[in-house]
């Protein structure tokens, strides 16, 4: 069965134009350097505090981006510079930052809520701005779809790869991820 | 309003649809004034989505890794053997030649007004051949016959994840030094060739202990 892809698209995931400065501070790290892990940490705290807010919240980010490097500095010897470090980095924090999701007891069913749910969004609109902030309409969005979305449109792995990650149908990954744009497009145009 | 594509719109903005739906689908869409809507807000949802600016922390959350990790007061994992610490040594040498080298005022010269960061060398410019521009010369000569004569003594993996990176390195200051010969008065261009510079001597000190804790 042909697929209609479109062209190439530049994912932010692979977004990485300090590699080769990555790679030197990754071996260094490794090898016990702590001035070239903190290098490797201001490079890259805002990508992985982003993504551990945007996936978790408020609360939890803070902690979670702080687990992300210690579990990289644990873990650095493993990097062999096959891929770009903060490609191996975002995938280590998205590992973590879903087996903490598990941890605190987000159910398979959140992937699986109707309609109505995600219908809802634009009537919990608690201010009357003329134009809600993105971020704060993703937050808004049902737990499961908005982890679909996070994954998907902003970080850019494709359905295959994410019902991998989240133990789903590749066609629940699909339709919540529609339900999502649909939401965020309703909210979004009020 | 919704009908039958509506639900197919993300597959269809995402290339997820086979060529006789894609077709049947653009060709309802010539007749459908409300799909051509909701299709047009999903492609600005998709557009926004991806153009989501990352941000750091509210508070600097560095400390705290430091501290789980050990290293809080900029310690290290490794300790240093005598030899080792002749090497680093000889590292520290150069980089305090270097960095008079690099800071030494001149005509031709640029001199950076910037902060250092932790862990960085206040640096700026690049001249002329200088006494200490052929000390931070020697110096890598001098680690590189360390890591030389004692690279059988490493594991392969290691010797070419060093080389690697020390390819990585020198190419990259090839870049920087062509950069600054364009346009010698820029101070960025300045600084990141000193401090490319200084990761290669950062690098070969680190692969010199390596030697040294094998011997």
């Amino acid at each position: 069965m042909t697929r209609t892809r479109p062209g190439p698209v530049k994912l932010r995931r692979d977004v990485t134009p300090k590699s080769d400065s990555d790679a030197v501070d990754a071996t260094l790290a490794a090898m016990g350097d702590a001035h070239a892990f903190e290098r490797l940490y201001r490079g890259h705290i805002g990508r992985v505090h982003s993504l551990a807010r945007r996936m978790l919240g408020d609360d939890e980010a803070d902690e979670a981006a702080q687990d992300v490097f210690v579990r990289a500095w644990e873990k650095l010897a493993t990097f062999r510079g096959e891929a770009a470090f903060g490609t191996w980095l975002h995938r280590l924090a998205i590992n973590l930052i879903l087996g903490r999701r598990e941890r605190r007891g987000v159910q398979r069913q959140r992937y699986l809520e109707g309609d109505g749910v995600l219908e809802t969004l634009a009537g919990r609109r608690s201010a009357p701005e003329a134009s809600m902030d993105m971020e704060r309409a993703i937050a808004r969005l049902p737990d499961g779809a908005r982890q679909i979305f996070l994954l998907h449109d902003v970080e850019g792995y494709q359905h295959e790869e994410i019902a991998g990650m989240l133990g789903l149908a590749t066609g629940t990954s699909k339709s919540q991820l529609h339900r999502a744009r649909m939401a965020l497009r309703q909210h979004l145009d009020r | 309003m919704s009908d039958q594509w509506t639900d197919r719109l993300s597959e269809y903005l995402d290339g997820d649809l086979t060529e006789p739906e894609k077709a049947a689908l653009e060709a309802h869409l010539t007749t459908c004034a409300a799909c051509r809507e909701t299709l047009t807000g999903l492609r600005r949802i998709v557009a926004q989505a991806r153009s989501l600016e990352d941000r750091p922390p509210s508070r600097d959350l560095w400390s705290g890794v430091a501290t789980r990790i050990g290293v809080a007061r900029g310690g290290r994992r490794l300790t240093f053997s005598v030899p080792q610490l002749l090497a680093a040594g000889i590292a520290l040498a150069v980089l305090s030649g270097g960095s008079a080298w690099l800071l030494h005022p001149g005509p031709a010269r640029v001199t950076a007004v910037q902060p250092a960061a932790p862990g960085t060398v206040p640096v700026a410019t690049v001249g002329s051949t200088s006494a200490a521009e052929r000390s931070y010369d020697s110096a890598v000569d001098d680690l590189e016959r360390i890591l030389a004569e004692g690279r059988g003594r490493l594991d392969s993996t290691t010797v070419r994840v060093l080389e690697q990176n020390l390819a990585l390195i020198d190419r990259a200051i090839a870049q920087a030094q062509r950069a600054v010969a364009a346009d010698s008065a820029n101070v960025y261009l300045n600084t990141h060739l000193a401090e490319t510079m200084r990761r290669k001597i950062d690098l070969l000190r680190q692969a010199a202990a390596l030697v040294s804790a094998v011997s």
